[in-house]
């Protein structure tokens, strides 16, 4: 398939997953608002910060001892990562970009999957921060995800399954795996630097991940950081874990076959596997979690890169013509 | 809803009532089944029109001054009909325009017999921006340079008249197939007893026409549109056009030229294209010939065309002939090369590069329009009645500096057709503008784009500057 056009699959899933993700947890951070404690408040804030690597408006959170005071800050923080145009990660970018990559390949998706991407985003468009917080911030972000949701099922549903499909999943898990990585490392982070941890602050990534009942079920309620970890990471039958968006991906890298130089896609297909061995059969008797994590994070980055080389940016004089 | 309030004027033609006000024979099925609608059930159409093009993003791109903007062309929901006489006519008409004006540009880069023979001044053919030295003893396959035109037709009461042939890039047949998709399902039962004839089988004559224009022994031709990209006016249609004939859409980044012949840049590869359906001015096409500062091109472009390994569609320099003074002559050149009458008249046309033309517009400025010869899409012009005096005289100033560059045209009483304006029927200005396509043969599907101007008064249709769409109906009356 056309490069360009595989790279618009790519890119649009990767911004539509990266929204998904954002709105999940500014759900449960607005959700939070409402009952917890100022402290879990803050480092929810935090979290979500480090997690997509922005510094807040201000430079910094502020922990301060009133309600009044958190929950506008919270105002400021939200439509900073909600409504900011200048925010390339924020949900409105996010969509902007998703719905940008989807026109120009409009071609290449099937018109159900255009429709409801467009009206997504023009539900996006009609909204402002104070619309959405008046009644219940929680229930735009839920709706937001089960606009993409409904966007993953409608391509699911009629998608033709060739290359564009192919390239598609891939961006959607290579971006899913990114993110996850990057927000259990801000977890870590975030644990050193408060003085005691909170359950919630785990259960809070449990749910983000839709593995809290699975996890009651498995071990108990009571929470283990460890286990959390073991199921967040390792466990393939939960949609979201580490594990499985890299073995998808490097399914769908299997599917695609090598580009036109062999070189590169070799290098390619071995860092996925790579990954996922860490995972896989590093991590389970491994002790040093932030390490580890740190290592499949970079390299996830590095992934993109292999995908780059692998399929787009390949050297016209080495490609062979057809 | 009924016709009580609506206007009519004796000098402007109505496409659907005679100056009595009683229905035109082909329209009184239509003009009965709208007298039975209520005002809100016609409103509910046309709100439901426009939300599906909203939600469908079928939509072009305005460039104001501070960024882009996307934007729905309007849709009114009544649809203009055709008979199925006036089509013949116009169908006749066209094919025979068509098939000179190829005539005529095969003719102006090999031997230009017509200017030998004095029927159109050498300096005007070759003094055209749009001629294209480049081009000249080059010979498209079939002889078919252009092989999409999109032809503006106006008609007034003495008849049709043909206003602008589009030979380069035209756009606005998705936007045909737009408006009959969700008219048809607004006026459901109306539409099936009307008998209207099909339009949505254009992709599959505009796949059949590039096929036969690829170059010879490339039985399976690979076929690709190439779009300036997603900032373009037209995306939307070169999207949607590509999607229609299983081509590929490319830019110019996704093409190289490698040894004479044209690739696309896949995942697995260099693809060989064969036919390009080119959607970008001759200007940018080939940074290497045309503009350098071009970044749409594609650098060797030209030569693998002019050496036959691809067909570029409509063929580069086919803008000569439908240069606003070219134009003029069109009518010789239906005589001079197939010795015929034409079938459809032209718009009286003066040309300023003439002195007594000169004389002529600048005496009578405030009854003409006054055209930009190398401009289009209804920018750059002078409609003399609605123009100020201050206006007037700035555009004589510039006419008097250059006249070559201007030609003037009477203000045509366009005809007008009924539109849904605020709960009412209104009448509004409309033309119409069909798609023919040439390859080893003409096929022309049985509809139009027609554009309508929805301001009052206004004369003008150009999307671009507030004009909108109305689905036209060809009907089926060969059996009457």
């Amino acid at each position: 398939m056309l490069v360009r056009s595989a790279q618009g699959l790519y890119w649009m899933s990767r911004y539509l997953e990266r929204a998904r993700r954002l709105c999940r947890l500014l759900q449960l951070q607005t959700e939070s608002l409402v009952d917890r404690p100022i402290r879990e408040i803050h480092f929810g804030w935090s979290r979500i910060y480090a997690s997509v690597n922005r510094d807040p408006p201000a430079g910094r959170i502020e922990l301060l001892g009133s309600d009044d005071y958190t929950l506008a800050d919270s105002y400021t923080l939200a439509g900073d990562l909600t409504f900011e145009r200048s925010n390339p990660d924020s949900v409105w970018s996010c969509f902007d970009q998703g719905r940008e990559n989807a026109r120009q390949i409009r071609q290449s998706i099937s018109t159900p999957m255009w429709t409801q991407l467009n009206l997504a985003y023009l539900r996006l468009q009609e909204l402002e921060m104070p619309d959405i917080w008046a009644v219940s911030p929680e229930s735009f972000y839920a709706d937001t995800v089960a606009q993409i949701d409904t966007f993953v099922g409608v391509a699911a549903a009629t998608m033709y399954r060739g290359e564009g499909w192919r390239f598609m999943e891939l961006g959607r898990f290579v971006e899913r795996a990114q993110l996850l990585a990057a927000l259990l490392l801000a977890q870590l982070d975030a644990e050193q630097h408060v003085e005691e941890a909170s359950d919630a602050d785990w259960t809070g990534l449990l749910r983000l991940c839709h593995a809290f009942e699975v996890y009651n079920r498995r071990y108990s309620v009571a929470v283990q950081p460890r286990q959390v970890l073991d199921l967040l990471v390792t466990d393939p039958r939960l949609p979201d874990s580490l594990g499985r968006s890299i073995d998808r991906a490097a399914e769908e890298i299997d599917a695609i076959g090598p580009g036109p130089d062999p070189d590169s896609s070799g290098a390619l297909q071995r860092l996925a596997g790579r990954i996922g061995g860490v995972i896989h059969y590093q991590w389970p008797d491994h002790d040093d979690c932030q390490a580890l994590l740190e290592q499949v994070r970079t390299h996830c980055y590095e992934l993109h890169d292999r995908v780059t080389a692998a399929y787009f940016d390949y050297a016209i004089e080495d490609a062979p013509a057809s | 809803m009924d016709f009580d309030t609506y206007e009519l004027d004796p000098s402007v033609y109505d496409e659907m009532l005679l100056p009595d006000g009683a229905p035109r024979d082909h329209c009184r099925p239509l003009y009965d089944a709208l007298r039975r609608m209520s005002s809100e059930e016609l409103s509910g159409v046309q709100e439901r029109a426009t939300r599906s093009f909203s939600h469908e993003g079928i939509s072009f791109t305005v460039y104001g001054e501070a960024e882009a903007q996307e934007r729905i062309i309007p849709i009114d929901c009544l649809p203009r009909l055709l008979s199925g006489a006036d089509w013949r006519l116009i169908e006749s008409g066209l094919t025979q325009r068509l098939i000179a004006l190829n005539r005529f540009l095969e003719d102006v880069y090999n031997e230009a017999r017509i200017v030998a023979d004095g029927v159109i001044p050498a300096d005007m053919v070759r003094g055209c921006p749009q001629y294209r030295i480049e081009m000249r003893g080059f010979s498209p396959p079939h002889g078919v340079w252009v092989a999409i035109c999109g032809t503006d037709i106006v008609r007034t009461n003495d008849g049709f008249h043909v206003l602008e042939d589009n030979l380069r890039v035209p756009s606005g047949v998705s936007y045909m197939i737009a408006n009959r998709k969700v008219i048809k399902s607004g006026l459901r039962r109306t539409y099936r007893s009307a008998r209207v004839r099909e339009v949505e089988h254009y992709g599959r004559l505009l796949q059949a026409t590039l096929r036969e224009l690829a170059p010879s022994g490339r039985s399976d031709p690979c076929i690709a549109l190439l779009t300036p990209g997603v900032y373009n006016a037209a995306f939307y249609e070169h999207m949607f056009l590509a999607g229609e004939i299983g081509a590929e859409l490319v830019e110019g980044r996704d093409l190289v030229v490698n040894d004479g012949t044209v690739y696309m840049r896949t995942t697995s590869g260099l693809r060989r294209v064969d036919v390009i359906y080119r959607r970008i001015d001759d200007d940018f096409l080939d940074p290497l010939v045309f503009r350098p500062d071009s970044l749409l091109g594609v650098p060797g472009l030209l030569h693998a065309c002019k050496r036959g390994s691809v067909s570029l569609v409509n063929a580069p320099g086919t803008g000569v002939a439908d240069d606003k003074s070219v134009y003029a002559y069109v009518p010789d050149m239906i005589r001079y090369y197939l010795g015929d009458e034409p079938i459809l008249a032209n718009v009286e046309t003066h040309l300023c590069r003439r002195p007594e033309s000169l004389e002529y517009t600048l005496d009578n400025l405030e009854n003409l329009v006054v055209k930009r010869v190398g401009e289009s899409g209804g920018y750059g012009m002078l409609v003399g009645p609605h123009a100020t005096p201050a206006e007037r005289a700035a555009y004589a100033e510039e006419v008097r500096a250059n006249p070559a560059d201007f030609i003037a045209q009477p203000v045509l009483a366009l005809s007008r057709a009924p539109c849904l304006i605020d709960g009412r029927f209104e009448p509004r200005h409309v033309d119409l503008r069909p798609f023919v396509l040439n390859g080893r043969q003409t096929r022309i599907v049985p509809g139009a784009f027609c554009r309508v101007a929805l301001r009052r008064g206004s004369l003008v249709v150009n999307s671009s500057q507030g004009g909108g769409g109305k689905d036209l109906w060809v009907l089926n009356d060969q059996a009457n």
